[in-house]
């Protein structure tokens, strides 16, 4: 690494003006994160929803189905005016980290403090590998097209396999009341959720059956595909509503 | 007038403010929100009750009781084909150890049978020291909650001192309020630390105008430095990696990992409990008195025992109308939901073995109108429904499950 290659890009600005767009950097920042952790959170509140809050929703074929599908939207977007205009390929991984923000707080002073939900019990998913790759495959290509297909693919295959290891010992079997559970079935069973009963779940539906138990491959491929197609929607929207009229004026 | 205003507008905020900084707990689960059909034609509660009112942290509390599923059941409400014996609570302040229903242990959720009788207890171990309010109830699929009498609850002791402890299948034992966490909040906090050095390494330099200037003067080449795009195909290529090898070994690791389980319980009802026997009891009509708040059931009974019986009870979306002449009034709790003279018959001499008698019974009290249960007259479904309770001498108990439609009374 040399001193040469660590170099910050050149500045068109000096002295006051560089102190002044230095502080206009800062509150843009500022004014995002907490946007983004408020609406994010509430996009994937209201769409993911239980296949992030609780253990036992966490299954092998919706919830890698539903998350990236869902994740992908704001990264999209938000890339959408932080590349084309800014060259800044931070946009997913800002917006995961965000939703993480906001997602770790709910789960910590909501669910644990005010409901007393063990933390374990509503670990949220993570998808800051997935948001990473797409950002960097977005630097490195310069091309809506093949970040949609190469790194909407990613976005969406690597989430399985990210969360396993967190999710994978709550699916050691129990047996309990004379059935076999998965440690994450015998929290819905014990610790009650008045409004929320088991059968309510969304897991293990579908005509997957005749693959075997390969299901979650068959899953994330298929998220895959809808991630190619779900990040230029959501790209062109973000590209749509956001404007930089208000640099263009500095 | 604009000092008024003023003033006004001041008091507004104040009174709103001093409402958000001593809220007032709330204390009901919605019992009262169900339409009154749905609570008097589909879960028919009756014997509940719970082994104790007061107990410790990692005590237990036993909550027993049966339910009738009405055979009337309403046209509007789906058939109770994945139903979920559940129990309502400020969270998981006890967790439920063990589940029986009709003697059999049940973690998931069943079908129940239309006109079938069925038992229930429950096995609740306190967690969070408190004053809690516990109702067994039924969640229907597609219709919402059936819910059943309620019981106050104190528990002392320390949370902290709270114990959980399971045996899984291949012979671990673990704690289920600390399992999994530290290794959750360790993957967690490396992806964070990971993806926080990619922000950092972009929002450590020049960030918005300076860029989208350079950009629009042609310069965006000089933005992406070589050293960014080493690291963007480090990315590519490492975060990838780390990701499959942690899955890999994940997998070594717990190689008895199985998907969340999705079956139901097949619990078959008890042989029939209510409108068995010899008393049987044909509701023809029935008319609620609006001023009076009481409903005029005329039924027609045959008593085919062999002694007399009376008319004790009429039993609805939890509210006890009593007739005192035949049974004692409840204490504790219970007595709230019970209206201790709410029941009469209008001929008070029992009905013989043998005999087919019209009577007209009256259950009357507030509680129709304080558990909204008077709103059943403006239901889409006017159709009333409850258990009758039939005494003879020796104390044997006939229950019955009776069903009419309603005409109002307004005057």
């Amino acid at each position: 690494m040399t001193g040469k290659s660590l170099d910050i890009p050149a500045r068109p600005y000096t002295g006051e003006k560089a102190r002044l767009s230095r502080a206009y950097d800062y509150l843009i920042l500022v004014l995002a994160l907490f946007l983004f952790i408020g609406a994010f959170h509430l996009h994937v509140a209201l769409t993911v929803g239980d296949w992030d809050f609780w253990q036992d929703w966490k299954d092998r074929q919706w919830w890698p189905l539903i998350t990236p599908l869902m994740m992908i939207t704001f990264p999209a977007a938000v890339q959408a005016v932080l590349w084309p205009n800014f060259r800044l390929p931070l946009g997913a991984t800002l917006c995961i980290s965000c939703l993480l923000i906001g997602t770790w707080i709910t789960r910590f002073f909501a669910y644990h403090m005010w409901n007393f939900f063990p933390i374990n019990e509503v670990l949220p998913a993570t998808m800051l590998p997935s948001a990473l790759v797409l950002d960097a495959i977005l630097m490195l290509s310069n091309s809506l097209t093949v970040t949609s297909i190469f790194g909407g693919m990613a976005f969406a295959l690597l989430f399985y396999p990210t969360n396993w290891p967190i999710f994978g010992m709550f699916h050691v079997p129990v047996e309990y009341g004379g059935a076999q559970l998965t440690v994450a079935d015998l929290f819905g069973f014990q610790y009650i959720r008045a409004g929320t009963p088991e059968y309510l779940r969304i897991i293990e539906r579908g005509t997957l059956r005749t693959y075997g138990q390969y299901a979650t491959p068959l899953s994330a491929f298929c998220s895959a595909l809808l991630c190619t197609l779900m990040y230029p929607l959501w790209w062109y929207l973000g590209k749509a509503f956001a404007t930089t009229k208000y640099v263009e004026n500095i | 007038m604009k000092m008024s205003l003023k003033t006004l507008f001041s008091a507004a905020c104040l009174g709103l403010c001093a409402g958000a900084l001593a809220p007032e707990a709330a204390l009901a689960h919605g019992e009262k929100a169900l339409e009154p059909f749905v609570r008097m034609r589909t879960i028919q509660w009756y014997d509940v009750a719970w082994s104790k009112a007061k107990l410790n942290v990692n005590e237990e509390v036993v909550i027993t009781g049966k339910f009738h599923v009405n055979a009337d059941w309403p046209r509007g409400v789906a058939q109770p084909d994945a139903t979920y014996l559940n129990v309502s609570a400020p969270g998981p302040v006890f967790i439920r150890t063990e589940r029986y229903l009709n003697g059999q242990s049940s973690v998931s959720s069943s079908a129940l049978k239309l006109g079938g009788d069925y038992e229930f207890k429950i096995v609740m171990k306190a967690r969070i020291p408190g004053r809690f309010h516990l109702h067994p109830f039924v969640n229907l699929h597609d219709a919402g909650s059936v819910v059943g009498p309620g019981q106050w609850m104190e528990v002392e002791g320390d949370a902290s001192a709270f114990t959980n402890q399971i045996k899984t299948l291949d012979g671990s034992l673990i704690d289920m309020e600390t399992y999994g966490l530290a290794n959750g909040v360790a993957w967690h906090g490396f992806w964070i630390a990971l993806g926080s050095a990619w922000l950092l390494w972009w929002v450590r330099r020049p960030l918005f105008i300076p860029r989208y200037k350079m950009l629009h003067a042609g310069q965006d080449a000089s933005l992406i430095s070589p050293l960014d795009r080493k690291i963007g195909a480090a990315i590519i290529f490492a975060v990838p990696m780390i990701v499959l090898g942690a899955n890999f070994v994940t997998d070594l690791r717990y190689p008895n990992a199985i998907p969340l389980q999705a079956a139901m319980d097949q619990i078959d009802p008890l042989p029939p409990a209510v409108d068995v026997g010899a008393v049987q009891v044909k509701i023809q009509r029935a008319e609620y008195n609006v001023p009076a708040r009481a409903m005029i059931m005329t039924a027609l009974l045959h008593n085919g025992s062999d002694h007399p019986v009376r008319v004790g009870e009429f039993s609805t979306a939890n509210v006890r109308f009593l007739n005192p002449s035949v049974i004692q009034p409840p204490q504790g709790e219970g007595a709230a939901l019970a209206a201790r003279e709410g029941l009469s018959i209008d001929a008070a001499d029992p009905i013989a073995p043998g005999e087919t008698r019209t009577i007209r019974i009256t259950a009357e009290d507030s509680l129709w109108q304080r558990e909204r249960l008077d709103g059943l007259i403006r239901d889409a479904d006017t159709r009333m429904g409850g258990l009758l309770f039939l005494y003879d001498n020796a104390g044997r108990r006939y229950v019955s499950s009776v069903s009419a439609p309603v005409i109002p009374k307004f005057y």
